[in-house]
């Protein structure tokens, strides 16, 4: 439960910096590093604390940035996300930085996907389709390359978090 | 069924999630998500984070700016410190230019006034030692100047041509020791020689005690050397001192010409047969 603490912790951060930090970023668009850290929790941390916690940072996406009539869009999106790469985990070895980008780059694009499904069904708005297509492949591409920078950053702040626990015990 | 739900409580307590987040979507969606406390209470936590990260982002957003506005003035700067030098080097030509002009259209006002032949000549170089007062000239035979000629400019009397080559002349300059040119003093028309002087700088010799020679007096040439014009400025008295003994005054002069202050002069035949 204090890893889930923790997970929702950095989930904070990482909104944080998406909602302010990463709109310095001369590229354009802002990496979905909520992304990142769910497919991490659905990769390492199969748990029933874990799913909760992809439904609070999805959450905490909506309070901060959602427009108010589709709060939950982005709760339903990680959780969508954490379940896809729960069953995908069990078929994959993801050890290696190249497939945890492959794993995100596809978790980006599903989340996209159905987003965009999401959004037409709830709230028809008109012309969104219209560049939607590269603005998904690329939110995705810059998702799954920085998937294993930050991967190697939560797995660094767990280690650290179990000796500093190994330490007090 | 416990079995089920234990073995699946993953998944299961994802697809709830799914569920929930799709009521609140649903509810949101139609407008009756109103005081909904989770996202209340996330917003409590959020906003003092926001409002923290936002100040470190907008300093670092300034930071930023203002690099790039120092980094653009420093160009601006030196763009503007090399046109500032490149005015300034033409402005030094410009006024060189009109200094020059006006030196050489003075000197051709005065040509008209000297006997036909007078030839325009610039100096070249000065004496190597300072024993010496001469300089030379970068004309010489084969442009008429000749040894004897006067060479003057329009503020007065420069010197005399000693030595002649080719395309050079040397020039003996009026502060010289060994040089001597036939004044007189413009006011009571006395008469004397003026030369250089190792210690006393440029005298005034040979006048009498009885003559009445003031401080600032004018001296003009008297033509009767045959070498120069009669009438040029030489000098200013600047110093009498009557000796007790001796037939004549001692005079200190300031010559009319600082010889290292001009650059152009004109040589002439003091007899008017100066040719070029």
């Amino acid at each position: 439960m204090r890893l889930c603490l923790l997970f929702f912790l950095v989930g904070i951060v990482l909104i944080l910096l998406q909602t302010t930090l990463l709109h310095l970023l001369p590229i354009g668009i802002i990496p979905d590093l909520t992304l990142v850290l769910c497919v991490y929790l659905g990769l390492y941390h199969p748990t029933v604390g874990a799913a909760l916690g992809s439904f609070l940072i999805g959450y905490s996406v909506d309070v901060v940035s959602s427009p108010s009539r589709m709060v939950g869009l982005n709760a339903f999106l990680m959780s969508l996300v954490f379940l896809f790469v729960y069953f995908s985990s069990r078929s994959i070895w993801a050890q290696n930085p190249l497939v945890s980008s492959i794993v995100v780059l596809f978790a980006a694009l599903i989340k996209s996907a159905a987003l965009v499904l999401i959004s037409a069904f709830f709230v028809s708005l008109e012309g969104f389709w219209i560049g939607a297509t590269w603005y998904i492949i690329q939110e995705a591409l810059a998702a799954a390359v920085l998937a294993p920078v930050v991967f190697g950053l939560l797995r660094a702040g767990e280690s650290f978090a179990a000796r500093f626990r190994a330490a007090g015990q | 069924m416990l079995a089920f739900v234990r073995k699946n409580q993953v998944p299961l307590s994802s697809c709830l999630c799914l569920l929930l987040s799709l009521y609140i979507l649903t509810a949101a969606a139609r407008g009756q998500l109103k005081n909904e406390p989770l996202g209340a209470l996330l917003m409590l936590i959020m906003r003092p984070l926001q409002v923290a990260s936002e100040s470190a982002v907008s300093w670092v957003k300034n930071f930023r700016d203002n690099y790039d506005t120092l980094a653009g003035f420093k160009l601006e700067n030196e763009r503007l410190r090399k046109r500032i030098q490149n005015l300034e080097v033409e402005r030094q030509r410009l006024l060189e230019a009109e200094a020059t002009n006006r030196q050489l259209k003075a000197l051709l006002d005065f040509r008209t006034q000297l006997p036909a032949g007078a030839i325009t000549a610039s100096i070249i170089a000065n004496s190597a030692n300072s024993w010496f007062q001469s300089c030379m000239l970068d004309k010489g035979s084969t442009d008429g100047v000749r040894k004897g000629m006067a060479v003057v400019t329009p503020l007065g009397v420069v010197g005399q041509v000693v030595g002649v080559t080719a395309n050079a002349a040397k020039v003996l300059l009026l502060t010289d020791p060994n040089s001597g040119i036939d004044v007189l003093v413009q006011r009571t028309r006395s008469r004397g020689i003026v030369s250089g002087s190792l210690d006393s700088g440029t005298i005034l010799k040979y006048v009498k005690r009885s003559e009445d020679v003031q401080e600032g007096d004018r001296l003009i040439t008297s033509g009767i050397d045959g070498v120069f014009p009669k009438g040029m400025m030489v000098g200013t008295v600047i110093k009498v001192r009557k000796q007790h003994i001796g037939l004549f005054q001692f005079i200190e002069v300031l010559p009319a010409v600082q010889t290292s202050r001009i650059e152009n002069v004109l040589v002439v035949a003091g007899d008017g047969s100066g040719k070029r």
